[in-house]
C-alpha cells in the first residue's frame, strides 16, 4: 500500500520561506527525501510519459520512518479551572439529538474522574464515582431529548432522567427516571469534555455522533421537570443562583471558541472542527438563516470522524533556495529506496511575495478544489459511482490505504458514519491523491486520472512550449485578490476548478473585467461556493444547498455555511454565475468516454482567427485524448444567455452527443422526463467559448474536464494543444481586446 | 434493492456487452449495466491495481467502510476490456445463477 504517507504545513510557499514535512511510517523503516519539479504526472503509455526533475538540494539522509496516528473525533474541551472543585450537589444536563448508535460507548458530556452522561451500546446511560444508571428504553436516533443527571446530599439520591420530545407536540413529555442511593459524592473534575470523555492515554475518547445543545452544570438538585424549563430560557438561566456553567453553542459560532454564559465564564473550545451553526432544540423553521435569529442555532453536529489538524511532530523542514523558479514541486520521501513506494508531498511555490516576479502568465493551482476531494472515496463509498463511469472501478494503491485508514478524514464528498454529510476539509493531514501517478474513479477511459494529477497535463504541455510561468495558489488570490492577478497578463485554470471563495471568483472576475486574460481549461468550473475561516487555517466549509450535483444536502434549515454565514450552494444562485466570467456553466456529466467537438459557424470570426493559426480546417477537432478519447467530456459546461453568457460570446465549437450516462444537471432539471440524456438532449454538449471583456480582456474556454487530456496526446503536438498555445500567445500579448460593435451573426 | 431483474431477454444486451464494453450502449443494455453496476453490494467487483495501465487483481468492495477488500484468488488481468467481460461475466452468474456463456450457446 502506501509505506510512508506525510503532509506540509503549506500548500503555497514562497522562495525563501521553509516548508515543515510531517511524515508516518506504515510500514517503512526509514525514509530520504529530495525535492521535484513537477512536470507531468500521467503514467499511461499512451500519454507524453511520466516527468519530473530532481531540484539539486540537499534535504538531509536517511531518517527514521515515525510511526504516528490519525485521531478523529471532534468535542468541546472546557478547562474548569477550579470551579467544579469540591462539588457534591449537583446537576448537569444537556439536550441532545443523536445520529448514530452501535456498539460503541459514547460520552454526551462528562466530568473526566468524576460523572459522565452518555450512551453505551443502544441505552443512554449516566455515571457518577461508580455508580452506573441505564435507561432501559433503546435510544431514538434523530430524536430531541433531553438528559440529566443531579445528586443530593440531603436525600443521598442519585438520579438520572431522560425526556424525549414528541413529535406530537400536544402529547405531555415523561421522562424516565431511574435513581441509586448513594452515601456521598465529591467532584474533583478538572475539565469538562462536551461529545467526549478522556481516554486511558490522555486523548478525547468515546465520541458522540449527534447534535448537542445548552449542556449545562448545577452546584444544586434540579428536578428534570423545572430543568426543561429552565435550559428553554437561557436568560432565565443564567440568573440561577447554582448556576456554574452553562454552553450557549450560538455565540461566537464562526470560531473554535465556546462561551460560557454564566458568571463563572467556562469557556471551552472545539477539538476537530465539528458542525457550528447547526439547527438546535428549540429551532421549528423560524427561520433559515443562522444570522437573523442565531439562538435558534445554538447546536453543535459532532462526528467521531470529524478530523481537522493531524498535529503530527515535525520530521524536517526545507529552506526553498531564494533563486528557485516558481512551480509545483514534491517533497518525495522514499521509504527503504523503493523508489516505486515513494510518497509526494505536492505543493505550490509561489511568487515571491510583495514584489512582482518576471512572468505575465500564471497557473492557478486549484487547492480549494483538491481540498474538496482531498481523500475522496466516491466510487468505494458509493456504489452508484461505478454507473457514472460506465466501466469498472480501479483501486490504485492510495485507495487501498483510504480503505485501511478511515480515520485519515474525509472530503466534501463523504458522509459521515450517521450519514450526515462532511462539510469541511483540512490540509493539515495527508491528502494521499493529491499526488502525481496516481489513478482515480472519474477520470474516463483512458488515463483515468483527476483533479492535481488530470492538471499535470497542462503543466506538461507548458514545459513542452517552454512557457515561463509562475503557479499561484486558490489560497493565494483568496488573500491577494487583484494585487497578486494584476501581475498577469494571463491566468490559467487546471481541469477542474470546481469551488471558489467568494473572494476568489471575485477577484478573477475583475482581474478579466480590467483587462486580464482567462483561460478556463475545463469543466464544471466556478460551481460551489466554499468559505475559510480565519480562526482555522487550513479548513474549508462546503455546504451543498439545494441545487447541483450533490452526494448530500447539509439539512433543512442549514444552508448557511457557519465559517462566514454565506450562502451555501452554487453561485449561479448566488449572484455569481460562473457564466459570466468564463462563458459557459455546468451542464452534464458522464466518466466513461469523451467525443470530439464540432467547429461552429463562429470559428470563422475573424475576431478568433488567432485561435485556429496552423490549425486544419477540418470540421471535428480533439477526436483523441488521454480522457476517455476526446476533447469533450467528464463534465462539460454550455453557453447559455440565459444564465448570464456574454452577448458578444462566440461558441466556437460543441461536442455533438454523449453516451446516456451524461444527464442533465438537476438545477436544470426541473421535470424529469427520460429524454435528458447524452444521446437524446441538444443541451448536454459542451461549448468551447471566447469573449473579450470591456477593459480590453478576454476569455477562452473549453468547457470541457477532458480538454487537457488532449493537449497531452501525441506529446503535445496536435491541433488541441496548438489552439491552446494560439491562445495563450495572443492572451499574453498586452495588446487590448475590445468588444464588437454588434453581435456577429 | 433493485426492481429489474436480469433474464433470458436480456442475452441480447450480453452479447453486444461482450462486443463492445465501454462507449455507447442500448437503452436495454444500459439497464442490465445499472442493475449489474448499482447498489448491490453481493456483485461490487472492483479492480486492484498491481500496476497501473499493466495489471489488476480481482476484488469485492465490502459494504462497511473501513473493512477489508477481499481479493478473488487466481484471477489476474492485464487488459481493462478482458476484466470488463470477466465481470460482467461473473455478475450474470451471481444476478442469474446461471453461466453466462453457456446461456449464450443455449440461445444460439
Ligand atoms: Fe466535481
Amino acid at each position: 500500500m502506501l509505506p510512508i504517507v506525510a503532509y506540509t504545513d503549506k500548500l503555497s510557499v514562497a522562495a525563501g520561506e521553509t516548508l515543515s514535512v510531517m511524515a508516518s511510517s506504515f510500514g517503512a523503516r526509514e525514509y530520504r527525501a529530495d525535492l521535484r519539479r513537477i512536470i507531468q504526472g500521467d503514467t499511461n503509455p499512451e500519454g507524453p510519459g511520466y516527468k519530473d526533475e530532481r531540484i539539486d538540494l540537499d534535504l538531509g539522509g536517511a531518517r527514521k520512518a515515525v510511526e504516528k496516528r490519525f485521531f478523529p473525533g471532534s468535542c468541546v474541551i472546557v478547562p474548569a479551572q477550579r470551579v467544579l472543585s469540591g462539588l457534591s450537589d449537583f446537576t448537569i444536563a444537556a439536550v441532545v439529538r443523536p445520529t448514530l448508535v452501535d456498539e460503541r460507548e459514547r460520552s454526551i458530556i462528562s466530568l473526566p474522574g468524576f460523572a459522565r452522561i452518555g450512551i453505551d451500546g443502544e441505552h443512554f446511560v449516566a455515571e457518577a464515582h461508580g455508580h452506573r444508571l441505564e435507561v432501559k428504553q433503546p435510544v431514538n436516533t434523530g430524536a430531541w431529548h433531553v438528559v440529566s443527571l443531579s445528586f443530593s446530599t440531603e436525600t443521598g439520591s442519585l438520579t438520572f432522567a431522560v425526556s424525549k420530545d414528541n413529535e406530537a407536540a400536544s402529547e405531555d413529555v415523561k421522562p424516565l427516571v431511574q435513581t441509586a442511593k448513594v452515601a456521598g459524592l465529591r467532584c474533583d473534575a478538572k475539565e469538562v469534555v462536551i461529545a467526549a470523555s478522556r481516554g486511558s492515554d490522555g486523548r478525547p475518547a468515546q465520541f458522540f455522533d449527534g447534535k448537542i445543545d445548552r449542556p449545562a452544570i448545577f452546584g444544586a438538585e434540579i428536578s428534570h421537570d423545572a430543568l426543561r424549563r429552565l435550559l428553554a430560557d437561557f436568560s432565565q438561566l443564567a440568573r440561577m443562583r447554582s448556576l456554574l456553567a452553562a454552553w450557549d453553542f450560538s455565540v461566537k459560532m464562526t470560531t473554535q471558541t465556546i462561551c460560557d454564559i454564566s458568571p463563572y465564564q467556562l469557556h471551552g473550545r472545539i477539538h476537530n472542527a465539528p458542525a457550528r451553526a447547526m439547527t438546535g432544540w428549540l429551532w421549528k423553521g423560524q427561520d433559515l438563516d443562522w444570522k437573523k435569529r442565531p439562538d435558534l442555532y445554538s447546536a453543535i453536529h459532532f462526528h467521531s470522524t470529524d478530523f481537522y489538524d493531524a498535529g503530527w511532530d515535525v520530521d524536517f523542514t526545507v529552506s526553498l533556495p531564494d533563486d528557485l523558479k516558481s512551480g509545483v514541486y514534491a517533497v518525495r520521501l522514499v521509504p527503504d529506496g523503493d523508489e516505486e513506494a515513494a510518497y509526494y508531498c505536492v505543493f505550490a511555490l509561489r511568487p515571491p511575495r510583495g514584489k512582482p516576479s518576471r512572468n505575465t502568465v500564471a497557473f492557478l493551482f486549484p487547492t480549494c478544489s483538491y481540498l474538496a476531494y482531498a481523500n475522496h472515496r466516491l466510487a468505494m463509498d458509493v456504489p452508484g459511482t461505478e454507473i457514472g463511469m460506465g466501466r469498472v472501478v480501479e483501486l490504485d494503491r492510495h485507495h487501498m490505504f483510504l480503505q485501511s485508514n478511515p480515520g485519515i478524514g474525509f472530503s466534501v464528498y463523504e458522509t459521515h458514519d450517521d450519514e450526515s454529510g462532511v462539510f469541511h476539509s483540512s490540509r493539515l493531514r495527508p491528502i494521499v491523491d493529491l499526488q502525481p501517478k496516481v489513478k482515480s474513479f472519474l477520470g474516463g477511459f483512458g488515463s483515468n486520472v483527476w483533479q492535481f494529477n488530470a492538471d499535470t497535463h497542462i503543466l506538461g504541455w507548458l514545459d513542452a512550449i517552454d512557457q515561463d510561468y509562475d503557479v499561484i495558489t486558490d489560497e493565494d488570490v483568496h488573500e491577494e485578490g487583484m494585487r497578486l492577478l494584476g501581475q498577469y497578463n494571463v491566468v490559467i485554470t487546471g481541469t477542474h476548478p470546481e469551488y471558489y471563495t467568494r473572494n476568489m471568483i471575485e477577484a478573477l472576475q475583475g482581474f478579466t473585467d480590467r483587462g486580464g486574460r482567462l483561460m478556463y481549461l475545463g469543466g464544471n468550473g466556478f460551481y460551489w461556493v466554499v468559505s475559510f475561516n480565519e480562526d482555522m487555517p487550513g479548513i474549508m466549509e462546503c455546504r451543498r444547498s439545494e441545487a447541483g450535483i450533490r452526494p448530500w444536502e447539509p439539512g433543512h434549515g442549514q444552508f448557511y455555511h457557519a465559517f462566514t454565514g454565506e450562502y451555501g450552494g452554487l453561485w449561479r444562485r448566488n449572484g455569481r454565475p460562473p457564466n459570466h466570467l468564463c462563458g459557459v456553466g455546468m451542464t452534464s456529466q458522464g466518466f466513461d468516454i469523451c467525443e470530439p467537438y464540432y467547429l461552429a459557424p463562429a470559428a470563422k470570426d475573424p475576431r478568433v482567427s488567432f485561435i485556429f493559426d496552423g490549425v486544419s480546417a477540418d470540421a471535428k477537432i480533439g477526436d483523441f485524448g488521454l480522457a476517455g478519447g476526446g476533447a469533450a467530456g467528464l463534465e462539460v459546461d454550455r453557453a447559455d444567455q440565459s444564465q448570464g453568457t456574454p452577448d458578444h460570446a462566440l461558441v466556437l465549437a460543441s461536442s455533438t452527443r454523449h453516451t446516456d450516462i451524461y444527464l442533465m444537471t438537476p438545477e436544470d432539471l426541473l421535470d424529469p422526463t427520460p429524454d435528458w440524456s447524452g444521446t437524446q438532449a441538444d443541451i448536454i454538449r459542451a461549448d468551447l467559448t471566447f469573449f473579450e471583456t470591456a477593459g480590453g480582456g478576454a476569455v477562452f474556454s473549453t468547457g470541457s474536464i477532458a480538454w487537457a487530456g488532449s493537449m497531452a496526446w501525441n506529446s503535445y503536438d496536435n491541433e488541441i494543444a496548438r489552439m491552446t498555445s494560439n491562445v495563450l500567445r495572443r492572451f499574453n500579448d498586452p495588446e487590448r481586446f475590445s468588444i464588437p460593435e454588434h453581435k456577429d451573426s | 434493492m433493485s426492481r429489474y431483474q436480469l433474464d433470458q431477454s436480456d442475452l441480447q444486451f450480453a452479447r453486444e456487452f461482450l462486443a463492445d464494453p465501454v462507449g455507447y450502449h442500448s437503452p436495454g443494455l444500459q439497464r442490465v449495466l445499472n442493475r449489474m453496476r448499482g447498489a448491490d453490494w453481493a456483485c461490487k467487483y472492483v479492480l486492484v491495481t498491481q500496476e497501473r495501465h499493466g495489471r489488476w487483481l480481482l476484488g469485492k468492495m465490502p459494504r462497511k467502510r473501513g473493512s477489508e477488500i477481499e481479493i478473488v484468488e487466481g484471477v489476474v488481468y492485464t487488459d481493462l476490456l478482458d476484466a470488463e467481460r470477466d465481470i460482467f461475466r461473473r455478475r450474470w452468474q451471481d444476478l442469474t445463477g446461471n453461466d453466462l456463456n453457456l446461456a449464450l450457446q443455449n440461445a444460439a
